[in-house]
């Protein structure tokens, strides 16, 4: 091995280890916030942050893994909101209506994903536009669930905002172990293939049909997951909330900004994004969404990384100083 | 219900299908020439009303001919556009996935840019002849409908006349079927392109203006009509004109019918379940249909 | 030997235009098939159609004594055929070894293919031996020269392990050594048991390797036979070169 090599090769070694290391350092980090104490706002941010990422993570398999991107998860998350909800009212434990939740969204996706995914073309992406507001527009009319007023839960307990929390923490970890269990798959190999070239995979023994019907339940079933614990915490629930198109925005945002079709990348979108928005909407109310499709728009062009690409070149280039001489990665 | 009233609606539906159609067709023009899906051109049809309503509120521009000025700005803000995305917007035989997601964030951009400009309350474009109806015994014509219906139709003529009968239309409609054999005819395929985006941009402006003739519209408005319009192109068949027209007519039928079926909250829901159905059944679109059946026979 | 691929009036319409005219012929269980003809011919077309990428508009193709018309790519994968494109096709985001796992790891995996044949990484880095680029093993199949992409498809569709190999051009633009080397390979391959049909236009690579020709021309069956009758045979003589010049 030449000397750059070698250098390549001990920083692959430590870039390893720090990969899965210091991720892992700071999920625990979080699991010991609410001990700092930092107040009952900062453990809420905290909370909803995690939320976004479960729901950026789980976009992240269907959209980047797969290279199926959709603009209508909203759809899931509302679903799954409303099946806790209704649980949690008719007496169903909290923790048995999130998997409920979960395979309602699931069953769902099936739904939406079989006319589409069958046919060459944009059809799934367009369809998914439409369906967030379709069932947003059914909801509303819907009476037993409250129609435009929204739903309301009760529930017995108290509310304990540290439980909210872990459970927030619980299913961001949830949806990064399975994130990864699909990267590192055969599954996720399949997925890849059809990212890159379906009809060359399909051509390699790859049922891109199949494959994914089962990479958008997977993503809808743990974004049903988030709507439902999002509904138990907020005890209120209504169509223009959980069914807004803004919310699908937001959860794709997460993951173009932190970095499409890596496992990282969406948490670091759902966390940037998450601990911003807060900020960003009390600042600049008009600006944000503005500035969201900028970035977009710059991140395509100049980055289709996010920000995960932007830490890769940053790493090459710390690298190549290393070893010492400017040579072409 | 009497004849009558079926027949007003029948008008109704017609009328509207010409407008459904101007919209479509800009993004048919598009996704035919670049495989581009514009989710952009949401932002265009918002942008294009606003336009009108401006001429029209400041410069007492009468708003028909606000909407026959947004053809040529609207064709130079899509050239604009394109040259400044145009990394991003590769001329592919797919859509990919960075266009779709570019145009997205174009989408966000100019929905917002109108929140800020014109904040969130909504607008309309009020004439003497907004309210104004033809009669003729039962059967009522709103004016302004058959304006914009008319008005639609001209454009759309228009484009024909431009696909057929002159060099630009022919290297578009090259474009469409093949984009190596254009290389080595001769057809300068990013010029060609670009300026179909500009085309395309064109109609959506002009279209977006049409509507503000007979909606009151804010800055999410183009929303409905994006799924609208692609509704129409599938169920049209996703790269034929003529087919354009006839995905228009089914649209509007249905949705114009439909009132008598379903409460009228539950409209919005109904390009979405057409979408779905369309798939399910006739993927390639009525015109598919037609020219399979033409084939076996 | 029987007949391990029946083709039966395989036709495809592109909108009233034929592609392919009623093609039928047969290729036996362990032979090197050639398919020649002017470009235009059909010939990719045909392959789509055996492979299952497209549906043939009319006709029947049975393979091992099972009807596959219009059965899907990836289930004939299954079934055990696979092909290689004319424009090659790497999965742009993965490395030359991830490229071969996708064709080991979804590929024909039932019965005695498979069985035995160690740990996948073991199995990968047979195949890219076999292939000569086991040294490109961790590179990304996007910096590839064009002769190692070949290669590459080659291997992705070997890892498939695939009873009836369509090849589409496999030797175009490689070098006379590069050539040599890849025939070598096919007829490695022959021997293992796999039954080939390849497109080519090089006529040394048709006579030194092929036991049966198949030529088409304008979507329509020319002739077929032995190579070199079909070197003589004056239709295919016309078709390529033209008319000899009245004297």
């Amino acid at each position: 091995m030449t000397p750059g090599t070698q250098f390549a090769a001990a920083g692959g070694v430590v870039a390893r280890v720090l990969r899965f290391a210091v991720p892992l350092i700071l999920l625990s980090a979080l699991g010991f916030v609410p001990l700092a104490d930092l107040g009952a706002n900062a453990t809420k941010v905290l909370f909803l942050t995690c939320l976004s990422i479960g729901a950026s993570v789980a976009w992240n398999i269907l959209g980047g893994f797969t290279g199926q991107p959709s603009f209508g998860f909203a759809v899931f998350y509302g679903l799954g909101a409303y099946t806790s909800a209704l649980c949690i009212n008719g007496g169903v434990n909290p923790y048995l209506s999130y998997p409920l939740a979960a395979g309602i969204a699931a069953l769902a996706s099936l739904l939406i994903g079989l006319p589409t995914f069958r046919l060459r073309g944009p059809y799934f992406a367009i369809a998914t536009i439409g369906v967030s507001e379709a069932v947003r527009v059914v909801m509303t009319n819907l009476a037993f669930t409250g129609g435009a007023s929204g739903y309301r839960i009760t529930e017995q307990v108290p509310f304990r905002q540290l439980e909210h929390y872990y459970t927030g923490l619980a299913l961001a970890a949830l949806a990064v172990v399975i994130s990864m269990l699909v990267r590192y798959s055969r599954f996720g190999l399949g997925l890849r293939a059809i990212r890159d070239d379906q009809e060359a995979a399909a051509d390699s023994g790859v049922n891109p049909y199949v494959s994914k019907l089962a990479a958008h339940a997977v993503a809808a079933a743990l974004t049903g997951a988030t709507g439902g614990v999002y509904a138990r915490y907020a005890a209120f629930i209504s169509p223009d909330g959980v069914f807004a198109f803004q919310r699908s925005v937001a959860i794709l945002l997460m993951p173009i900004i932190g970095g499409v079709n890596t496992i990282w990348g969406p948490v670091l979108g759902g966390g940037v994004y998450g601990v911003i928005e807060e900020e960003l909407t009390a600042r600049f109310p008009e600006f944000h969404l503005l500035l969201y499709g900028a970035l977009v728009i710059l991140i395509i062009l100049f980055e289709p990384g996010g920000l995960m690409g932007l830490l890769g070149r940053m790493r090459r280039l710390v690298l190549r100083l290393r070893v010492g001489s400017w040579q072409p990665s | 219900m009497t004849f009558a009233d079926y027949l007003n609606l029948v008008i109704s539906a017609v009328l509207l299908a010409g407008t459904y159609a101007a919209v479509a067709v800009g993004m048919t023009i598009i996704y035919g020439v670049m495989k581009i899906v514009n989710l952009a051109h949401a932002g265009f049809l918002m942008l294009g009303a606003y336009f009108v309503y401006e001429v029209h509120e400041r410069a007492g521009l009468h708003p028909l001919l606000g909407v026959a000025l947004a053809f040529p700005a609207f064709y130079f803000l899509g050239i604009l556009v394109h040259w400044a995305l145009g990394r991003g917007i590769p001329v592919s035989d797919e859509p990919t996935l960075p266009s779709l997601l570019l145009m997205f964030g174009l989408w966000l951009v100019l929905q917002n840019l109108g929140y800020l400009v014109w904040g969130t309350s909504d607008r309309s474009i009020l004439t003497p002849m907004t309210f104004a109806t033809l009669r003729y015994g039962e059967i009522t014509i709103p004016k302004i409908g058959l304006v914009v219906f008319i008005c639609a139709v001209l454009s759309l003529a228009a484009l024909e006349f431009v696909l057929h009968k002159t060099w630009f239309g022919r290297a578009v409609r090259a474009l469409i079927q093949n984009r190596y054999a254009c290389r080595i005819v001769g057809v300068h395929v990013q010029r060609t392109a670009r300026m179909t985006f500009g085309l395309g941009i064109a109609f959506a402006g002009a279209a977006g203006g049409l509507l503000a003739l007979l909606y009151p519209f804010s800055p999410d408005f183009g929303r409905p009509f994006l799924l609208r319009s692609f509704v129409i192109i599938v169920l049209g068949g996703l790269e034929s004109f003529s087919g354009v027209f006839l995905g228009a007519l089914i649209l509007a039928l249905v949705e114009t019918f439909s009132i008598l079926a379903i409460p009228s909250s539950y409209q919005p829901a109904i390009s979405f379940s057409l979408l779905v159905v369309a798939l399910v059944v006739l993927p390639g679109g009525v015109a598919g249909v037609i020219a399979r059946k033409r084939r076996l026979a | 030997m029987a007949a391990i691929l029946t083709l039966e009036g395989v036709s495809k319409y592109f909108a009233g235009l034929a592609a392919l005219d009623g093609v039928s012929f047969e290729v036996r269980e362990g032979e090197i098939v050639g398919l020649i003809g002017p470009n235009g011919a059909g010939k990719t077309t045909l392959f789509s159609i055996i492979a299952g990428s497209q549906a043939p508009t009319s006709g029947k193709i049975t393979f091992q004594g099972r009807d596959i018309t219009g059965v899907k790519s990836f289930r004939a994968v299954h079934a055990g055929i696979a092909r290689t494109h004319q424009i090659t096709k790497p999965f742009r985001s993965m490395t030359v070894r991830e490229n071969v796992e996708v064709g080991l790891r979804f590929g024909r995996q039932s019965g005695a293919h498979s069985a035995g044949r160690g740990p996948i990484q073991n199995q990968v880095r047979e195949i890219l031996a076999l292939v000569g680029i086991e040294r490109l093993a961790d590179m990304s199949s996007v910096t590839l020269p064009v002769g190692d992409l070949k290669r590459l498809e080659l291997a992705r569709t070997l890892a498939a392990r695939p009873s009836l190999l369509l090849l589409d051009e496999v030797c175009a633009g490689l070098t006379e050594s590069e050539m040599a080397s890849i025939l070598d390979l096919l007829r490695d391959i022959q021997k293992r048991g796999t039954t080939i049909i390849y497109v080519e236009h090089n006529l040394r690579a048709i006579l030194s390797t092929c036991q049966h020709v198949v030529v088409l021309n304008f979507g329509k069956k020319l002739a077929e036979g032995p190579p070199q009758e079909m070197q003589n045979n004056p239709a295919v003589i016309e078709a390529y070169i033209g008319k000899k010049a009245e004297a």
